[in-house]
């Protein structure tokens, strides 16, 4: 995090400028995918409505969604609090998890392609609309630079 | 010389397991009015929970709190018509004039209570009610409009934007907003004139809490955000779960959610041991928490004035709301005692903020202790009050004064 301009308690101080500082901060970890993450996205799911004016909100989400959409049944860790046990128990899950992985590995690995499926779609259509409103803005300000006393 | 006669209209009476910020604004404005001198009646329902709107408490007339409160009972209401129409608004469906007036038909409504207005509307100075989108505040406002003064309480939300909404703004002799930004949301939605607008708000009694005592009495070792009220997606209780959940995960810290109020909690499983529920506790164990939080949170973006947050910053204890809340924001700017967040990103980087830096937090809530002591001392308001009613219903002379 950078330190922001303006500390508190200093003169001039004003909390605008260490929210825009702290917010500045954030647009560029956003920009370096610090916060691509699906935890991140999963958060994020409640606050989408409050978002709908915001234009840079969906390709962040996007970003969010394409980092956990694959997911790797392979990293998953297994644990156990047990300490006396633990060792015994762990070895015994994995038995199960490797016994079971000619069933699970198919649920998962059509899980992930719809999945991907999905997230093509999202971006596509993102895509196109983007495109679209492009071109109908272009198309608007032709018009009114034809038109130079109509539009607002 | 008899004294001036007030009615306040309101579809509950704050106390008793009615919490809503603008009910208790409404009855302590009330309050203060009858203490100034005035004569007040408070018209209210009999009705106890904002969804049924059962007519729990008896029809009766009471001195209490220095006023006369009429409890009315709510008429019969057809409730599946009024979710079906509040959803069709909700969707941004276009309701005709007719529809939007059925949809506060069968909201909440009292007869009894607007028979009780026709006769004694002459005898009072002004009838004040609120908040705008209750079929209560909005029939006694159209019925007096010449001495209606509208505390709307408004909100950013579909239902400000509905034609009938168009027509109470336009009628009633006045507003009283609780904040800058509420009313220029009034100026946006409804072209609302100056010079019937006034900010009043709500005076905060002062106090002092012990910031350990909270803490001390619920075992808590790790330090604490807190939200304090109705627990609801529209006051936004799922969006901070989310988050202090999403923080905890990331940040590895081991930081706790304390929420006092009422309501469901949607919270992931795995936050639930991180989770405090305090449910409804005593004003004083309010204040404690408050003073004990890192931070009050207040995600909600419909606010017209936010007195929970207000008494956070009483509290010593810094804010950290929702960007989209105008209010909200005008509120942390002003008192220069809370930060904004627009999405989790801004969230994290925000509280991590504050927990690292335990010397600015104290001082965003010094700042905010005194920015509440000196803006909203009773005092200031009561002032603002008098002045509102003043300039926007000038005592009148009697008929009996007439030639």
């Amino acid at each position: 995090m950078t330190t922001p301009i303006l500390s508190i308690g200093a003169p001039g101080f004003d909390v605008a400028q260490l929210v825009a500082d702290l917010q500045a901060a954030v647009d560029r970890k956003l920009a370096d995918g610090v916060y691509a993450d699906a935890r991140v996205a999963r958060a994020e799911h409640t606050n989408l409505v409050n978002l709908r004016g915001s234009d840079d909100f969906i390709g962040f989400y996007l970003t969010c969604l394409r980092e956990a959409v694959f997911i790797d049944i392979s990293d998953y860790e297994i644990h156990e609090r047990r300490r006396v046990l633990g060792p015994l128990l762990i070895a015994f899950k994995k038995v199960v998890w490797n016994l079971l992985k000619f069933y699970t590995y198919r649920l998962w690995s059509q899980q992930n392609q719809v999945n991907g499926l999905i997230v093509t779609a999202l971006e596509g259509m993102e895509d196109q609309t983007a495109r679209k409103l492009a071109a109908l803005e272009q198309r608007v300000a032709e018009l009114e630079a034809r038109n130079p006393g109509h539009g607002s | 010389m008899a004294p001036e006669r007030l009615a306040f209209v309101c579809p509950r009476y704050a106390g008793g397991g009615a919490v809503g910020g603008a009910e208790t604004l409404l009855k302590n404005l009330a309050i203060r009015a009858a203490r100034l001198g005035f004569a007040v009646d408070f018209l209210t329902t009999c009705a106890q929970n904002h969804h049924t709107w059962e007519n729990t408490l008896p029809p009766q007339q009471v001195a209490r709190d220095g006023m006369n409160v009429h409890f009315f009972p709510v008429d019969e209401r057809d409730a599946p018509e009024y979710l079906r129409l509040q959803q069709a608004i909700d969707r941004g469906r276009e309701l005709t004039l007719e529809e939007e007036t059925r949809w506060l038909r069968n909201g909440v409504t009292s007869g009894p209570l607007m028979d009780h207005l026709a006769r004694h509307a002459p005898s009072y100075r002004a009838i004040i009610t609120g908040p705008y989108l209750f079929g209560l505040a909005w029939f006694a406002a159209m019925a007096h409009p010449d001495r209606t003064l509208l505390v709307p309480c408004l909100h950013d939300e579909p239902f400000a934007r509905l034609a009938v909404m168009r027509q109470l703004f336009n009628a009633v002799a006045g507003c009283l907003f609780n904040a800058n930004a509420e009313r220029e949301l009034a100026v946006e939605l409804f072209a609302f004139p100056d010079e019937r607008a006034r900010v009043v708000g709500m005076g905060l009694d002062p106090f002092t809490a012990d910031p350990a005592a909270f803490a001390a009495r619920h075992g808590l070792t790790a330090p604490y955000v807190l939200y304090s009220g109705r627990r609801e997606p529209l006051k936004g209780t799922p969006l901070l779960c989310d988050y202090v959940h999403a923080f905890r995960q990331r940040t590895r810290r081991d930081i706790k959610l304390v929420l006092t109020g009422s309501g469901p909690i949607e919270a992931p499983p795995a936050l639930r041991p991180h989770l405090l529920d305090a449910g409804f506790v005593s004003e004083q164990e309010k204040h404690e928490a408050m003073a004990g939080a890192a931070a009050f949170v207040h995600p909600s973006i419909n606010e017209s004035f936010g007195i929970v947050l207000l008494e956070a910053f009483l509290a010593g204890t810094p804010g950290l709301v929702h960007a989209q809340s105008r209010v909200l924001v005008e509120q942390c700017h002003a008192a220069q005692a809370g930060l904004w967040f627009r999405h989790y990103p801004d969230f994290e980087t925000q509280l991590a903020y504050l927990l690292d830096h335990p010397e600015a937090r104290a001082d965003l809530g010094k700042r905010g202790r005194d920015y509440v002591l000196r803006e909203y001392a009773w005092p200031v308001i009561e002032q603002k009050f008098v002045s509102a009613l003043d300039a926007l219903l000038p005592v009148r002379s009697s008929p009996a004064n007439n030639p």
